[in-house]
């Protein structure tokens, strides 16, 4: 059962690459416009736990509830498909497509949904602005700084209007400053598109800026008290 | 103070000194030592580590061996050369008398089903006659001795008529290597005991003074053309596979960085990885060129077949091949890493996006056009092979093939640059090549030279057998084939046309005898500087069919008007004579007068069948003329058939040798140039077959390559729910696109190569459609196995794996 009016929820969910269990019976849910920071030491579970709520891979067992979807029982062509119309992704590095500008990276989500070139690059360019890097709409990834790319890169995961934003590590390899400065904008836009936000995470710092977290050890989740 | 001198760090104080360095090695020793160090890594690198070791292999054997092979084509030719040198000797400048070591030999060449065979009768004269190369004595009389190729022939089910043709000798042994030009060569030595003197010549020993002649402009073009349109692609892959795995090969260099290696060392271990590779393929070639040597008897080009070991380079550029392509590999490796610093903590590239400039990439076409159009300006004149002209050609064509590799990326680059919009999976490819299009443009660079000299040389070779083509073409329709040789007598021609119009198939048989006169000498005039006129013998039946004849009995004479820009001397009542030099510029021997009889009338000469005009001065009826006052008289025979017979031709040709084994055969009833033509074309399709999947296999690579190093990209596209299709056709566009334009550069400069030198040599344009079609055609092809070969990959990479970073 889904936990009542949960957007996405997990029960049970495990899996392992080869010996080593990397979720034992982990369980999750997250209600629309929440922002859930997923906390743990290394090698702890947190990313496999979002890669699995995301269903960029199927657990061993276990189920993952989307609404009326149970993404662990969809094909991968429909869990794709699911990506690109609901999810959207903050990675650490290495993201954004180098030989796009960041106006065509953040316009590409909404052209593989179909959405016409001019109109994905309108909405595009007005993401770029409420993320404040408008001016680097015609450059490349390689002639912007890291804050910057963050940033194009909230952009591109917002663009599609998601419901909910699986962000992992997003501030990993920004400095405190520029760290801030996207999360606040990350967690802001998402409350005001009222997007669910999976924040993977193990900087208390960058939890705080979350309405709830939980910390995963050895595989397992344990739900730490809310601080809304 | 002590007087104990501390040990540093011992004292209290710690010594802040630099270390001091270790006393700088020889550079021979260091690089000795790098080099073996990067040897051992590419011996022990890993999968990627022997894969990259195994390509480079691949691509450096494929290289030795072209360049071996082509460097064999001197000494192979010389080889082929001097065996017929050795064992020839049709007629020396001063006959030596009948004595014990004397012969006659002659030549008694026939042709079965198309295919020429050689046939040398011998009579001796003595008990010590000269023996060719190849035999220990000559066979007997009635007896031959015939190649292994002959002799196989022969005893095929399908050569029954050869046989009868040869029937009058009974096979007595094999001629061996020494005495035959190639392994595939049909000959015959037979010991005739009819041959006269009047059928061949006198010697008193084999070998000839005679040198070959060098290579045409033309056909030195080709051979240069096809080196290097096929040695290009072989460079650009060796340039692509040192290439692979890069990105492995750059970490291990930062981790010796790490624990102290300098930048110069680290390339030195790079240059040693390739070197590894190279040796192989040093190695690898060397075994593929005596692989491939053993398959020459097996070829036959342009009629020359020969031996395994004809095919074999000179010292001196076989160790130059040795030194120079492993060294052009490390070359290629040093090449890569320009603009490349690895760093103990990773690598860092500092090449500035540059953008491509023209000028200096028209540089090597307009050297081209410098030196090719000059030659097609004056083309109006006859083609003059002289060493100047060959070089310009040569050059001239070798530099524009060149020039391509350099227009290339710059035509890329722009074309790409150019490009907007689209559905996404071209947006991808079209952004990446705008990014960098280096890899795949010099991928491509290797098909455009490639596709660009094998339409050149086909162009080139097509015109030069056009002119040979049509004429046979226009000659073969014309169902007739036309002998000549030696005769005494109006009769035994007599003879000699029953029996041919006796022969299955024969439509009709016209003869006539064909005998030369001059003038008389006379003080102040040179008759060796005389041309001869042409006298033929003939029935008035037979005369009709060269000429309108008023009336004819035997014992007329007619005057024709064969010649009337010349004065021959020819008029009624004037005295020739009947014994003129027959070779130009010797000098006459006694003459032998006769008087033109007063009574002689004009006739007017009929074009020949093909339309030419004829050339008898003088046609006299068999009685006219005694024929004991002949000199070198030879039938001609003309002998139509019905193509519908079967072997009428072959049973033409057995009467001919009945009629006389020196019988010389005229005709167009076989085409070698079509079958020549055939074998070429065939050749150069292979040879763009296989270029093209060598360069399909460095695409792969390089795709290959920038899909492993974009590995966590594409799982981070993955994540995003990106289908599979779009990145596969994001892949095929990117590979499409430089091969199109690279294809379509290649076709302009191949078909503008082509008609520059065809130009020049004053040859016909022919282009073959079909043959650039299909050649295109393999292009696509190649685009489309290369992106097939690149999805599993892609998909592979596409996985989430990428995002895992614990």
């Amino acid at each position: 059962m889904t936990p009542e009016g949960s957007l996405l929820a997990a029960e049970g969910l495990r899996k392992a690459y080869g010996p080593t269990p990397a979720l034992d019976g982990a369980d999750f849910s997250i209600h629309p416009g929440e922002v859930v920071a997923v906390m743990g030491p290394s090698g702890s579970g947190k990313s496999t736990l979002l890669h699995c709520l995301a269903g960029i891979i199927r657990p061993d067992s276990g189920t993952v509830r989307y609404g009326p979807h149970t993404l662990t029982d969809l094909s991968d062509t429909h869990r794709s498909a699911l990506r690109r119309t609901d999810f959207g992704f903050v990675f650490q590095f290495g993201q954004l497509v180098p030989e796009l500008t960041c106006l065509e990276n953040v316009a590409l989500p909404l052209r593989l949904n179909a959405t016409r070139r001019k109109a994905a690059e309108h909405r595009a360019r007005d993401w770029l602005e409420r993320l404040e890097v408008d001016d680097v709409a015609a450059k490349r990834p390689g002639e912007i700084s890291g804050g910057q790319g963050q940033r194009v890169a909230v952009a591109r995961a917002l663009a599609p209007q998601p419901r909910v934003v699986f962000a992992d590590e997003p501030t990993g390899a920004l400095d405190s400053l520029n760290g801030e400065r996207v999360l606040t904008l990350l967690t802001d836009a998402a409350r005001d598109t009222s997007a669910a936000v999976v924040l993977v995470t193990h900087e208390a710092r960058v939890a705080a800026y979350a309405d709830r977290e939980i910390v995963v050890r050895d595989g397992r989740v344990k739900d730490m008290a809310g601080r809304i | 103070m002590t007087l104990l001198r501390s040990r540093p760090g011992t004292d209290g104080e710690r010594d802040t000194a630099p270390p001091a360095l270790p006393a700088a090695r020889r550079a021979p020793a260091v690089w000795a030592r790098d080099l073996a160090m990067g040897m051992r890594f590419a011996a022990g690198g890993g999968r990627e580590g022997w894969i990259r070791t195994a390509l480079t292999a691949a691509g450096v054997a494929l290289g030795v061996a072209v360049l071996l092979l082509g460097a064999s084509a001197p000494t192979l030719m010389n080889a082929w050369h001097a065996r017929e040198k050795a064992r020839e000797n049709l007629g020396q400048a001063h006959p030596p008398p009948p004595g014990d070591r004397t012969l006659l030999y002659a030549s008694a060449n026939t042709t079965f089903h198309g295919t020429a065979i050689r046939g040398r009768l011998v009579r001796p004269d003595g008990t010590r006659p000269p023996v060719p190369p190849g035999l220990d004595h000559l066979p007997g009389p009635g007896r031959m001795v015939v190649s292994p190729a002959l002799k196989e022939l022969l005893d095929s089910p399908g050569a029954g008529l050869l046989r009868e043709r040869l029937g009058a000798y009974r096979i007595a042994g094999v001629i061996g290597d020494e005495g035959l030009q190639g392994p595939r060569e049909l000959t015959y030595l037979a010991q005739s005991t009819t041959l006269g003197e009047r059928d061949g010549y006198r010697i008193d020993h084999f070998g000839k003074n005679w040198e070959p002649r060098p290579l045409t402009a033309p056909a030195t073009v080709l051979v240069i053309m096809t080196c290097v349109a096929l040695l290009t692609p072989v460079m650009v892959f060796i340039g692509t596979s040192v290439r692979f795995g890069n990105e492995r090969r750059e970490r291990r260099l930062a981790a010796l960085r790490l624990v102290g290696a300098d930048v110069r060392t680290t390339r030195r271990i790079a240059s040693g990885e390739a070197l590894f590779g190279s040796l192989l393929g040093l190695l690898g070639g060397g075994l593929l060129f005596l692989a491939a040597r053993q398959l020459a008897p097996a070829i036959t080009l342009w009629d020359i077949n020969v031996y395994s070991a004809d095919v074999a380079p000179g010292p001196v550029t076989a160790l130059l091949i040795a030194v120079l392509v492993p060294a052009a590999a490390v070359l290629v490796t040093l090449v890569a890493q320009r603009g490349v610093t690895v760093e103990p903590l990773g690598v860092v590239r500092h090449r500035p996006p540059v953008r491509r400039r023209l000028w200096w990439r028209l540089a090597l076409p307009v050297l081209s056009a410098l030196l090719l159009v000059p030659l097609v300006l004056r083309h109006r004149q006859p083609w003059d092979d002289t060493p100047v002209n060959t070089f310009r050609l040569a050059a001239g064509s070798t530099l524009l093939l060149f020039g391509i590799t350099a227009l290339l990326p710059w035509l890329v680059e722009r074309v790409v640059g150019r490009l907007r919009g689209g559905p996404v999976p071209w947006q991808l490819a079209v952004r990446r090549l705008q990014l960098n299009s280096g890899p795949a443009t010099r991928a491509v660079s290797g098909i455009t030279v490639a596709v660009a000299g094998a339409i050149a040389i086909h162009m080139l070779m097509t015109g030069m057998q056009t002119g040979y083509a049509a004429a046979y073409a226009k000659s073969g329709q014309v169902p007739r084939i036309s002998f000549w040789g030696h005769t005494d007598t109006w009769r035994s021609t007599e003879r000699a046309l029953a029996a041919l119009r006796a022969t299955p198939g024969v439509t009709a048989a016209h003869g006539t005898i064909d005998l030369n006169a001059g003038r008389m000498p006379a003080p102040g005039r040179d008759l060796s500087r005389d041309l001869p006129a042409v006298l033929t013998v003939g029935s008035c039946a037979e005369l009709r069919h060269l000429a309108r004849l008023p009336a004819c009995k035997d014992g007329d004479v007619f005057v024709t008007d064969a010649r009337p820009d010349r004065d021959t001397g020819i008029t009624p009542g004037a005295t020739l004579n009947l014994n003129p030099p027959l070779v130009y510029g010797e000098p006459a021997g006694r003459p032998r007068p006769w008087t033109v009889p007063p009574a002689a009338r004009a006739a007017r000469l009929l074009p020949s069948g093909d339309g030419h005009p004829r050339y008898y001065d003088l046609l006299l009826t068999p009685a006219a003329l005694d024929p004991a006052r002949y000199t070198a008289p030879d039938m001609q025979l003309d002998v139509d058939f019905d193509r519908g017979t079967p072997d009428a031709v072959e049973h033409i040709r057995n009467t001919a040798a009945r009629i006389g084994p020196t019988m010389y055969e005229s005709s167009s009833v076989d085409n070698p140039h079509d079958r020549q033509l055939d074998g070429v074309r065939t050749a150069l399709f292979t040879g763009a077959v296989i270029t093209l999947l060598l360069i399909g296999a460095g695409l792969i690579i390089s795709t290959v390559e920038q899909l492993h190093e974009r590995r966590r990209l594409l799982s981070v596209l993955d994540a995003h729910g990106t289908r599979r299709a779009t990145l596969g056709w994001s892949v095929l566009w990117q590979t499409a696109l430089p091969v199109a334009l690279g294809l379509a550069l290649a076709v302009t400069c191949g078909l503008t190569l082509g008609t520059l030198l065809l130009t020049i040599i004053g040859t016909g344009l022919a282009v073959d459609w079909a043959g650039i079609a299909g050649i295109t055609a393999i292009g696509a092809a190649v685009i489309l196995f290369v992106t097939a070969l690149s999805l599993p990959p892609l998909w592979r990479m596409m996985r989430p794996d990428g995002l895992r970073t614990e």
